[in-house]
């Protein structure tokens, strides 16, 4: 029962993810963090399968980071989708795939334009405006209206928000007593 | 001495130097020379052909394929064209290997391949046969020309040794010095395109040993931005193109001495 | 020599592995490291696994006794373990039941694996599983300190676990552990799990009785809970889960993590908890821990 939401505005995309990890029906932490910087212009949210998760973002974040160490410039966030899709798609036919869905949210510091990225196990990859995965995504395409947050009937009682833009991804506290 | 340490290229010699690598160096520098400028809105290659003849067969270069007459231009992707200089045989291989690289970048990636990492590739290939026993070291050095959202228009030069560098305007094969001082003296910060193209002219003209410039002899192309889609466009030119930039730049033959084709 | 070629010309299905091996492969291949290129230096073991399609469908024929209450293995999954950060070190307590179906295989098992001076770990799923890979984490921290001059921190110790159950998910590997130290970070203590599950946190319970000691320890915990008031904590969470709990009980096993080491505080019985509590230990009340409550008209 994990929720993420991203949504991409003129030069930005703000990436949220609950902050729970529970086994069966005992939540065992709610102050978990589950969107990684994978560079200084690119976020990745990610929820599936437990265990599964972590150890792909952490492959993900890695190869990234070697992919820049290498060629001196980091991907840009197109490319870098396009190879974490790629890698869940080749995961997915192998004897033990990744279970995890993403959402990918950068700046691309190349054209100056923002993009965010839904994707799932299976491998699909879509470029979209807003996205979300779990059981929130059944509330995004109604995102906007403000009276989401009071119809969502799994509140959950923090989220850890992140924002990337021009000038790199920061943390961002969320007021959730409005 | 040196036959002690040319039979194989994973040895040094007392000097600590790679004979194999020398050899292969030399080699190019007889090779046709091969010739880059890198402009603000473009890159500019120029080659010179050696397998020419009255009766060697180029009907299919023409018009046929992307434009060129295929023996030192090739395009390797959208967004980057290379010339050679050296063994065409082994050429042939690196081109083919360079083609395969960059496909598998767009499939991993889907973007072209940035330029000095298709550079790279080659080098690392290359590197790899001035090491291993039993190999012999490509006979090849390479211009690329390419372009891509990262560093915008490159040229870079690879050798048999694996190196390769970035310039703005570099020669490879024979005569290679005099181009590269005669472009040291002429080569302007922020030329453009059109200037590249006659700057280019002018130093093949002057390093080729050839009196007259003509198709049969030079190979040429260009890799600029297409103005309405933002993409690399790669214009390898064809013989009759060829001819009538060498005309436009008053390189050409003239009427008179022109020979007589069909 | 086409071999050594080859490797050059790398395949596209080779070119993806090699983004992340390439270099761990190549130096053993050029022997380095120092001459020691073809030794694995720090790899995880190669573990034998049944020689089946799939190793899980296997597993799950001959131990998931949902499915089939005549299976030959049985595997022990009743339990309660507890752990707790604070500011006097870390709290450790576990019962010591072990149940196969319906029979209660032992009273008397040690659940908390001392993995060295300074760490322990929980057994809760499968007791050979966390025996043999906390053991084998333990001559991994203790080589990590001979070839670092360090003690090995609690983050790597239970990343290396973490890393080594993950490579055997989906196999039958079943555990729920939590890895506690004392480090240059001060206390630290991790949930790990077979899942490959990997989780900081302050407050961990695992097992069947999770719940119930869940219930005692969240409202009786406290950053600046005294020594005493601590142990007295964990094993009161023990006891109502020993009490609730079918599957959980016997004994409490009770340690406490200070800079200096761990520390063996005390074993006690479950029932004699519930009718005469711990006795006179500081921290802990008078009496009973059930028993008085229950009959007291008070």
């Amino acid at each position: 029962m994990e929720v993420s939401f991203a949504i991409t505005g003129k030069g930005y995309v703000i990436l949220a993810a609950d902050q729970n990890a529970a086994r069966s029906i005992i939540k065992m932490k709610a102050d978990e963090d589950k969107i990684k910087a994978l560079g200084s212009h690119l976020l990745m949210a990610y929820s599936g399968e437990p265990g599964d998760t972590v150890q792909f973002a952490e492959y993900v974040e890695r190869n990234l980071r070697l992919q820049q160490m290498r060629n001196n410039h980091p991907l840009r966030p197109q490319a870098a989708a396009s190879w974490v899709r790629r890698s869940i798609a080749d995961s997915l036919r192998s004897r033990s795939p990744y279970a995890v869905n993403i959402l990918l949210g950068g700046y691309d510091m190349a054209n100056k334009q923002a993009k965010l990225y839904w994707m799932d196990y299976l491998g699909t990859q879509v470029d979209v405006p807003f996205a979300a995965h779990g059981y929130g995504s059944y509330f995004a395409l109604s995102l906007l209206d403000r009276e989401v947050q009071k119809r969502l009937v799994i509140s959950f009682p923090s989220f850890k928000v992140k924002v990337v833009d021009e000038g790199g991804v920061r943390e961002v506290e969320l007021d959730m007593t409005v | 001495m040196a036959r002690r340490y040319d039979s194989r290229t994973t040895i040094f010699s007392p000097e600590g130097r790679l004979y194999q690598i020398e050899y292969a160096m030399e080699a190019i520098s007889h090779a046709g020379t091969v010739l880059g400028v890198l402009a603000s809105d473009g890159v500019v290659l120029a080659a010179e052909k050696k397998v020419t003849g009255k009766l060697l067969d180029l009907s299919v270069t023409k018009d046929g394929g992307y434009g060129g007459s295929g023996e030192k231009i090739y395009l390797l992707t959208d967004n980057v064209v290379v010339g050679v200089a050296g063994l065409t045989a082994d050429a042939n291989s690196l081109v083919n290997y360079a083609r395969t690289a960059a496909q598998r970048h767009l499939f991993t990636f889907n973007e072209d391949i940035p330029v000095e990492q298709l550079a790279q590739r080659l080098c690392d290939l290359k590197q790899g046969y001035t090491q291993y026993g039993g190999l012999r070291p490509f006979g090849v050095s390479l211009l690329y020309a390419g372009w891509d959202p990262y560093y915008q228009f490159q040229l870079y030069l690879s050798d048999p040794s694996g190196n390769y560098s970035g310039w703005k305007a570099t020669c490879i094969g024979a005569n290679n010095g005099t181009a590269q001082s005669l472009l040291k003296q002429e080569y302007k910060e922020d030329i453009k395109v059109e200037d590249a193209i006659g700057l280019v002219m002018k130093v093949m003209s002057k390093t080729m040993d050839s009196t007259t410039l003509g198709s049969e002899k030079l190979e040429f192309a260009t890799l600029t931005l297409d103005p309405t889609t933002k993409k690399p466009k790669a214009k390898i030119y064809r013989p009759a193109e060829v001819d009538a930039l060498l005309q436009k730049h008053d390189l050409g033959k003239k009427e008179d001495t022109e020979m007589k084709t069909s | 020599m086409n071999a050594i070629a080859s490797r050059f010309r790398a395949s596209p299905y080779h070119e993806q592995g090699v983004e992340q091996d390439q270099n761990a492969q190549d130096s053993v291949l050029w022997g380095s490291q120092g001459g020691f290129g073809n030794l694995r230096a720090g790899a995880p073991p190669e573990f034998v696994v049944p020689n089946v399609p799939s190793p899980t469908a296997f597993l799950q024929l001959h131990t998931d006794d949902h499915a089939d209450p005549n299976c030959r293995i049985k595997i022990a999954h009743g339990t309660t373990t507890l752990a707790f950060r604070f500011r006097g070190g870390i709290i450790v307590a576990v019962d010591s039941r072990a149940t196969a179906g319906s029979y209660i295989a032992s009273g008397t098992v040690k659940k908390v694996i001392e993995i060295n001076k300074f760490l322990l770990g929980t057994m809760a799923g499968g007791a050979a599983d966390c025996q043999y890979w906390e053991t084998y984490l333990g001559i991994q921290c203790r080589l990590h300190e001979l070839r670092n001059r360090e003690r090995i921190s609690v983050a790597a110790a239970s990343k290396y676990l973490s890393n080594l159950v993950y490579s055997y998910k989906g196999m039958g590997l079943s555990m729920g552990t939590m890895i506690c130290g004392w480090d240059k970070t001060g206390p630290a203590l991790f949930y790990v799990d077979s899942d490959g599950t990997r989780l900081k946190g302050d407050v961990f319970s695992v097992g069947s009785g999770s719940t119930f000691a869940y219930g005692v320890l969240d409202q009786g915990y406290h950053w600046e809970l005294s020594d005493e008031d601590a142990q007295e904590l964990g094993r009161r969470s023990i006891y109502a889960a020993g009490h609730r709990d079918a599957f959980s009980g016997n004994t409490i096993n009770l340690y406490h993590v200070r800079e200096t080491g761990w520390e063996f505080i005390g074993n006690y019985d479950v029932t004699k908890m519930h009718y005469d509590g711990p006795g006179n230990i500081p921290g802990a009340p008078v009496g009973g821990y059930g028993y008085d409550a229950r009959v007291s008209t008070v």
